[in-house]
């Protein structure tokens, strides 16, 4: 059964995507590690240039996911510098990441975030690796109708665990889901909501989307952060460079604890890093703060968030890859960019394109072990991105911005749609939501339609089809039971959160 | 604490989120369906979204949350200096080409941004012609180059 990953490490270990991986990751690293630039707008920015690259799927595919999981690492940079979360699956880490960096233990920090990672991520991956396909053979049982009650699901689920405010983050999902429905129905022909413009015809063009709504709305944010001044103190010295062997297994257990959380969070549909961080670390906090030193520099304390936001990070590619429900906002994007290539993942995804699926997964290995290799040497490298000036780095996204749409179609509607989905973006961001969900509505929106539209079209229109099967009414009875709890969750949290750490700017992924 | 106004931004958002749904479902209505056997038809998804949006706002009228704070006087200015210059990039991009308009774009977002004139000038200038290059000789991606500089080459 794992003939896909036989194949997979074939396509992985060419040259070309070989070295895809590596520039993935490094690229990533340097994207994450920017101030304010976490994973999902490294991506949106640096899609449309992977495009112009006119790479095979696979190939476009390998480098997302090294920029996605390199993205991941290099959120913890400002966290553990600056005290700044670069991401929100960074700002456990900033909890006991920060005071070690004060205490003078930067660099051995960044080193040992390093080492979790790299666990985190393994233990992620090689449960992808074992349940994607299990998966994929249960999910080959799925009918339409099954599918849209998936969707459903993911949805609540989603809005349970994303964002501070359910209302918000339903509403974010349902305009997400609107903009989808753009454009000439396929069904029918029928135009919808194109107002005559022959530009939306086809859609709003998925980069146009994700560029507006990530990289410029963050060129309108960083202003205001630019003004507050926050967090722009000078960069404490690293310190020894390297972390010892003796504090990498001092914190194994919380290591290997958070892998295991951080992975089974991601695999569940809208819920990424930033509860597993969360999660992992009262976790340990619970288990093994015996004397208090959680949250004054104890090195468990940042191995716990580090090993569970990568582990999630990758966990998020199991409904990806096999159900076609992305875990969580970034993975959403990438599906984005999966069906750009007329590839739609879902269960027949490991025996019709393995090397597209085996592909990704034996590049994630690569890129997990070129991130070590990358991160612990060059710490300190990285952590001069750091000190790179807003007024070279707004700049410098609005030029990847305005090119990555250009290149499209060489045509300027599509720039001022961007300009006009960024101001909408910027807003929304403003009233307290949260972008994850749009994304994740705009891409699943056509499919829900889909499905739902198939599942009536096979039963004549009786609706009775959506919960006929015991998968599908599985499905509905577990979102329902998503939904009662937001009312009890904000009261466990409230009681499990050690000091309640102002969240605010921060993007979930 | 919760501050009255920013209570009244959520139920601003709400109102307009309501007319929103009033308008997709009025559009979806008018939507004519020409024969097909597709017993769902276009109208009914949005029709549906509209009715789910509706609820959603009226909660969210009833029940209003906090937001950020919203930008006043001099950095709501900056903000809307920061739009007009990515509109004029934007509106100037094909007719001045890719490296005047990215020179006047930069320098000005970097003056924004609190640069000085000096280091805004140098930044436009490097970054404008750099990115040229790697743009259009690396990425292979065809760059507009202005009317008059095509007149020259």
């Amino acid at each position: 059964m794992f003939d896909f990953l036989i194949q997979g490490f074939g396509v992985a270990l060419s040259p070309l995507n070989l070295g895809l991986a590596f520039l993935g990751a490094l690229l990533g690293t340097l994207f994450g590690a920017l101030p304010g630039i976490g994973p999902i707008n490294g991506i949106a920015i640096l899609m449309p240039l992977a495009y112009t690259l006119g790479l095979p799927a696979e190939s476009a595919l390998i480098l997302l996911a090294g920029i996605y999981t390199g993205a991941e690492y290099g959120g913890r940079m400002s966290s553990i510098l600056l005290n700044v979360p670069g991401d929100a699956g960074a700002v456990m880490t900033t909890l006991d990441g920060h005071p070690l960096a004060k205490q003078g233990l930067a660099g051995p920090a960044l080193g040992l975030s390093a080492v979790s990672s790299f666990v985190g991520a393994t233990i992620a991956i090689l449960g992808l690796t074992l349940f994607a396909p299990l998966l994929a053979e249960v999910a080959v049982m799925f009918g339409p109708a099954e599918f849209f009650a998936l969707m459903v699901f993911a949805f609540a689920s989603m809005s349970v665990m994303m964002g501070k405010d359910p209302v918000k983050t339903a509403i974010g999902a349902v305009l997400g889901v609107l903009i989808a429905t753009v454009g000439v129905d396929s069904g029918t022909g029928v135009l919808r909501y194109t107002f005559g413009m022959a530009e939306l015809y086809d859609g709003i063009d998925f980069v146009v989307m994700i560029i507006g709504l990530f990289a410029i709305s963050e060129i309108l944010l960083m202003l205001e952060h630019a003004n507050r001044q926050d967090g722009e103190g000078d960069i404490p010295p690293l310190g020894r460079v390297f972390v010892s062997l003796k504090e990498i297994l001092f914190c194994k257990g919380a290591m290997l604890r958070s892998g295991l959380i951080g992975f089974i969070i991601g695999v569940l549909p809208g819920t990424g890093a930033s509860v597993a961080g969360a999660v992992s670390y009262t976790t340990e906090k619970r288990l093994s703060d015996k004397e208090g030193t959680f949250g004054n520099g104890d090195m468990r304390g940042l191995a716990a968030p580090e090993a569970a936001n990568n582990a999630s990070a990758a966990g998020s590619f199991v409904p990806m890859l096999t159900l076609g429900i992305p875990g969580s906002g970034t993975t959403a994007v990438l599906l984005g960019a999966l069906m750009l290539y007329n590839i739609t993942p879902g269960p027949m995804m490991f025996s019709e394109r393995p090397e597209v699926a085996g592909g990704l997964i034996a590049s994630l290995y690569i890129g997990n072990l070129v991130l070590l290799a990358l991160n612990l040497p060059l710490a300190g490298v990285f952590a001069k991105v750091l000190t790179i000036p807003r007024w070279v780095l707004v700049p410098g996204i609005a030029l990847l911005a305005f090119v990555g749409v250009y290149q499209l179609h060489s045509d300027l509607t599509a720039i001022y749609l961007m300009l006009a989905i960024g101001v909408f973006g910027y807003l929304l961001r403003k009233l307290g939501f949260s972008l994850a969900p749009v994304i994740l509505g705009y891409v699943l929106g056509g499919l829900m339609e889909e499905n739902l539209r198939r599942a009536l079209a096979i039963s004549g229109g009786d609706v009775e089809i959506l919960w006929r099967s015991g998968i599908s009414l599985g499905l509905w009875i577990a979102a329902a039971a998503l939904l009662v709890l937001p009312w009890l969750l904000p009261k466990l949290l409230a009681k499990l959160q050690p000091g309640n750490r102002p969240l605010e700017q921060v993007e979930d992924d | 604490m919760t501050v009255p106004g920013r209570r009244a931004a959520d139920r601003l958002l709400g109102l307009c989120l309501l007319g929103l749904a009033a308008f997709v479902a009025v559009q979806a209505l008018q939507l004519e369906v020409p024969f097909s056997y597709d017993p769902v038809g276009p109208k009914a998804f949005p029709l549906g979204l509209a009715i789910l949006l509706a609820g959603l706002s009226l909660v969210l009228v009833a029940k209003p949350g906090d937001n950020g704070h919203w930008p006043h006087g001099a950095l709501g200015l900056k903000l809307l200096a920061v739009l007009g210059v990515l509109l004029v990039y934007a509106t100037l991009f094909t007719r001045l080409g890719y490296i005047v308009t990215s020179l006047l774009a930069i320098t000005l977002l970097a003056r924004l941004f609190a640069a000085a004139w000096g280091k805004a000038l140098l930044t436009g200038a490097l970054m404008a012609v750099g990115s040229y290059f790697l743009f259009t000789r690396g990425l292979g991606i065809s760059l507009p180059h202005g009317l008059w500089l095509s007149a020259l080459a």
